[in-house]
């Protein structure tokens, strides 16, 4: 019997930089491999890249002595500086672990940009994927400010 | 500029049919099959129903009241596990305004002879266009035609 477990989860940042070097930072796949990693022991690499609407990441988490994540993700609505709204589906090994829905919308707040990340979950047969959501996602939203 | 607003919400719709999981999932995974159910209210105009019933495969229809807004449906197959589960994500245009954005998990459980249909959406709806109610609200007809559709 297949299960799946829902989940919302919210996080905000502020970063002293203007949200065109923000969105920036999410657009270039060079930038977001250096920040998204969570852990210095983790490594993540880009199979494909190309955000633009329609186009497709193929995102692969390198940790040593463990089977690879690798998220598969669909752009479904960009808007400069604004927005960013993606699907994706994450792997690990065989098995298909969650689909996501997740979303980025930046608002300028003085010199420097809020960012209000949603994710949207539903993970599969009891993966426990809520945390590791926030877990990666919180550690790389912190990672992002050094890139500023 | 277009005032840019991102509201997000998550709905779920249980329904109990009388049809088997085999039966109720081949109304979602066999063209022909859905065809029959799943597009707009009676009176609308619809065309080009494709469907890719596979991981990574994608679905799309087009329909509306005649002469008026078209609606269009794009939709992607995230995971599929035969007879129990389906998960996608849609994007609706109103004419060529994107206006929402939606995970849909949908699950089949076998309940006696029949079958539990659970269906949760997660969604974003873009810009003031739509709400999650009215979401709600028309896939609610939408099960209503499905029902239909496996009574027959």
């Amino acid at each position: 019997m297949t299960t799946i477990a829902h989940a919302t989860i919210v996080m905000e940042r502020t970063y002293n930089a203007a949200p065109a070097r923000v969105f920036h930072a999410w657009a270039d796949a060079e930038a977001k491999a250096r920040w998204s990693a969570p852990t210095p022991n983790v490594a993540i690499k880009y199979e494909a890249a190309d955000f633009r609407e329609g186009g497709r990441d193929v995102v692969r988490c390198i940790e040593p002595d463990q089977a690879d994540y690798v998220a598969t993700v669909h752009y479904l609505d960009l808007r400069t500086d604004r927005r960013i709204v993606f699907a994706e589906e994450v792997s690990n090994g065989a098995a298909r672990v969650s689909a996501a829905l997740i979303s980025i919308e930046l608002t300028p707040k003085g010199a420097g940009t809020h960012l209000l990340l949603t994710m949207q979950i539903a993970s599969f047969d009891g993966a426990d994927m809520e945390q590791g959501y926030q877990f990666g996602w919180g550690a790389a939203l912190d990672n992002l400010a050094n890139e500023f | 500029m277009t005032k840019r607003s991102t509201t997000h919400a998550t709905f779920v719709i249980e329904r109990d049919f009388k049809a088997a999981p085999a039966k109720v999932f081949d109304a979602f995974a066999n063209p022909q099959s859905k065809a029959k159910w799943f597009g707009g209210p009676e009176e609308w105009e619809k065309s080009n129903h494709k469907l890719d019933f596979r991981v990574g495969g994608k679905e799309s229809v087009s329909g509306g009241p005649p002469g008026g807004t078209v609606h269009h449906y794009n939709a992607e197959y995230w995971d599929i596990v035969p007879n129990e589960r389906i998960v996608s994500s849609y994007e609706m245009h109103m004419d060529k305004t994107r206006i929402s954005v939606s995970l849909a998990s949908m699950e089949f459980k076998q309940n006696g002879a029949g079958t539990t249909f659970v269906l949760t959406e997660q969604g974003i709806f873009l810009d003031g266009y739509d709400d999650a109610g009215e979401r709600e609200r028309g896939t609610r007809e939408l099960l209503d035609q499905l029902e239909t559709y496996l009574n027959k």
